[in-house]
């Protein structure tokens, strides 16, 4: 069996892996999927439900008792992080895939909107897209189930920023609005990011994983960590090398072709690992660019009350977490820097009462204010697109092994001058906002933040300044293709997830062309 | 968890990795942050009402504070919902904060005794308000690095966490509504717009 020639072995099983992995198994491809973690089984897995008073440390543990260990910080486990999210999905639009074309800064992708648009349509077609159609330049609409209403603390910021002129429109998420045949629809429970359990918000192990195994031509294997891909003279990949989770018993797979999905920082590491007399700084790093050009989100934080909303009694307002957002609208004003930002709000957990420690006082008032402020809290984030900059790379800590002796991805991102201009001005204009939907702003992040990890294998069409070509294909190896968040050549302030999910789709139907014609 | 330098002249070097979830801003996801890895303890959490790791007399006082902190209203008090073991749990894992809380119940005992010439725990109600108000207000105000105060901003941090992460903090005094099955979403309004 290890020696089994598949036609595709992808590593990963989150949104690009799972995705991929199951259009190739549908469009006939022998396909196998190592994941590094173990096989998890939502409906009973997590801790879904939970509260905290169940655990003395008052912490809430991924998983429940005796399940096998989700490792949260690699996000190993079948499904990847898709398992955990909170399922936001927007499209990027023309000005996302060409920014550079637009204000002069960044990298353009080598695919526009009209390339990218029918794989958005067929994944959001398979995993369901509550949203409203708003017919906004910079959002394209999508293929939606119905929007979910917006909830009362949504309603109070809509009408502060329509004073502002600033639009404020439904979410749009891959929660089911309505049922589907497999799966049910959103019970509003609130704990989506607890992984849900009747898998109304979408995960790949059950939307992709899962049917794809029943076709018979998936092979799955968890607890698989994969630590080098070996090449060939002739620079194809020849095998994947791994080692048991748990036995740490070493093995091989091969495939035809060899695709990378282990999410953004990990695929990076897993290429820089791969050093060969070919490629002595990492595989398919002829460019010299791979781990480079790292352009996390960056993002700032508020916690406030709405004015309105303090004292009254606490109706059940959790629903799916956010149920708005407010879309980009900088990139159409005079501003001194370029590229713009989207605002996600009010997706608290009403679990968490962690501002209550910072409510000024002590005794019977303290008391009052924390329970008059409770039904009124909303935190709100707005998202900032970074430009890429030669300070903000991915690289390996060899100092710092893991837990496998495997060296560490290495982060580091530093702002330039301009991204620096646009998080003022954004924390700025979330201000405006928040005071003229009469909110008492509680507390505001002192620093910047980073928030999905995007970047550092960048595709393009220039083998000179870029690892991957415009179908995710390594340019120096042909059978090598990478597909997850780390190939984005500019970041947009959108939400990754859905983009990868249709780079995935794009790229399987462009995998199984090659099968098809015997290229590979 | 993702750490990281916050140096803005310095490259920031994040050895973590960045959360697989939103990001949660700030309170909000730090709230558990001072608990140990947690062990396989589902559904046993009832909580202990002796000390475990504190002596008695410091468990009494560290109570009588939480009580002070958040006092019976029409719901009971901190230390009538486990806050006070809560505590007790947390400090008996981290050594700091117990050379903290031992340097903070001893300036009490000599404060009181200082104004009164008792230990603090027998002091009136308003004596020990009288005591704790300014270290709550400076605590409060974030900028004092003085031991009573950290102290104090220590026990109240906790008696917070505990007392709103318990069943009767959560669902009897805030009237937390979340984790349950609805058919449709309306919104949750309860008052006109």
């Amino acid at each position: 069996m290890a020696n089994k020639l598949y036609d595709v072995v992808v590593i990963g099983s989150g949104a690009g892996g799972g995705m991929l992995s199951a259009r190739l198994a549908g469009l006939g491809a022998e396909v196998l999927v190592l994941e590094g973690g173990p096989k998890v089984d939502t409906r009973t897995d997590f801790n879904t439900h939970a509260l905290p008073h169940e655990f003395p440390s008052r912490h809430i543990p991924i998983m429940r008792p005796g399940k096998p260990g989700y490792d949260g910080e690699r996000s190993r486990g079948l499904g990847g992080k898709t398992m955990l999210w909170n399922a936001v999905s927007l499209r990027f639009s023309q000005r996302d895939f060409k920014g550079r074309q637009h204000d002069g800064a960044g990298e353009d992708w080598p695919v526009s909107y009209a390339d990218m648009a029918p794989y958005y349509d067929s994944v959001e077609r398979e995993i369901g897209v509550c949203g409203n159609l708003d017919h906004l330049e910079d959002l394209p609409d999508g293929v939606f189930l119905p929007p979910i209403p917006m909830k009362c603390s949504d309603v109070l910021i809509k009408q502060g920023a329509a004073k502002l002129g600033i639009p404020v429109i439904h979410v749009r998420k891959a929660t089911l609005s309505r049922a589907t045949r497999t799966r049910p629809a959103c019970h509003f429970c609130g704990n989506c990011m607890a992984g849900c359990d009747v898998v109304a918000k979408y995960n790949s192990a059950d939307v992709n994983m899962y049917p794809a195994l029943k076709t018979g031509k998936l092979t799955l294997r968890p607890n698989s960590i994969v630590h080098e891909i070996a090449v060939s003279d002739e620079a194809r990949v020849s095998e994947v090398r791994y080692f048991d989770r748990e036995t740490r018993a070493e093995d091989t797979a091969r495939g035809r072709i060899t695709v990378v999905a282990c999410a953004c920082a990990q695929s990076v590491a897993l290429l820089l690992m791969s050093k060969s007399s070919r490629f002595p700084t990492g595989l398919g790093n002829s460019s010299g660019e791979l781990g480079k050009n790292f352009i996390p989100h960056i993002n700032a934080g508020f916690e406030l009350f709405l004015e309105d909303l303090i004292g009254n009694p606490q109706g059940n307002d959790e629903g799916f977490l956010d149920h708005a957002y407010i879309p980009s609208f900088m990139h159409k004003q005079k501003r001194d820097y370029p590229r713009s930002f989207g605002i996600q709000f009010n997706y608290q957990n009403k679990r968490s009462v962690g501002w209550a420690r910072s409510i000024k006082g002590m005794g019977r008032a303290y008391k009052d204010e924390v329970k008059a402020n409770y039904p009124a809290y909303v935190t709100f984030s707005p998202y900032q697109e970074m430009l890429p900059n030669r300070d903000s790379y991915i690289d390996l800590d060899y100092d710092h092994p893991d837990e496998y002796g495997l060296p560490s991805p290495r982060r580091q991102w530093k702002l330039s001058e301009t991204d620096w201009k646009l998080h003022k001005d954004m924390k700025q204009k979330c201000t405006d906002i928040l005071l003229a939907s009469k909110a008492k702003i509680h507390s505001v992040s002192s620093e910047p933040t980073p928030n999905h990890e995007i970047g550092g294998c960048r595709m393009g069409t220039d083998p000179k300044t870029t690892v991957l070509n415009a179908f995710c294909r390594s340019h120096d190896v042909p059978n090598l293709y990478v597909v997850d968040a780390s190939v984005f050549p500019s970041s947009s302030e959108k939400n990754p997830t859905l983009t990868i999910m249709a780079l995935a789709a794009r790229t399987a139907e462009h995998i199984a062309d090659r099968l098809k014609k015997g290229e590979v | 968890m993702a750490t990281y330098s916050s140096d803005r002249r310095s490259v920031l070097k994040i050895l973590g990795a960045i959360g697989a979830t939103c990001a949660y801003p700030y309170a909000g996801d730090e709230l558990f942050a001072q608990a140990a890895p947690e062990h396989q303890h589902q559904h046993e959490a009832v909580p202990h009402d002796a000390a475990r790791f504190l002596s008695e007399a410091d468990f009494r006082t560290i109570s009588r504070i939480a009580d002070l902190i958040i006092p019976e209203t029409k719901t009971p008090a901190a230390s009538s919902v486990g806050v006070p073991a809560y505590i007790d749990m947390v400090i008996g894992r981290n050594s700091d904060q117990q050379a903290l809380v031992a340097d903070g119940l001893r300036w009490l005992d000599a404060e009181a005794g200082r104004q009164a010439g008792k230990k603090f725990i027998d002091l009136s109600e308003d004596g020990q308000i009288k005591i704790l108000e300014p270290l709550c207000e400076a605590a409060d105000a974030g900028n004092s690095l003085a031991r009573n105060v950290q102290f104090f901003a220590l026990i109240k941090k906790l008696t917070a966490d505990g007392y709103y992460t318990s069943r009767t903090g959560l669902l009897d005094e805030l009237g937390y509504t979340g984790n349950t099955v609805v058919s449709s979403f309306t919104g949750g309004c309860v008052h006109e717009h």
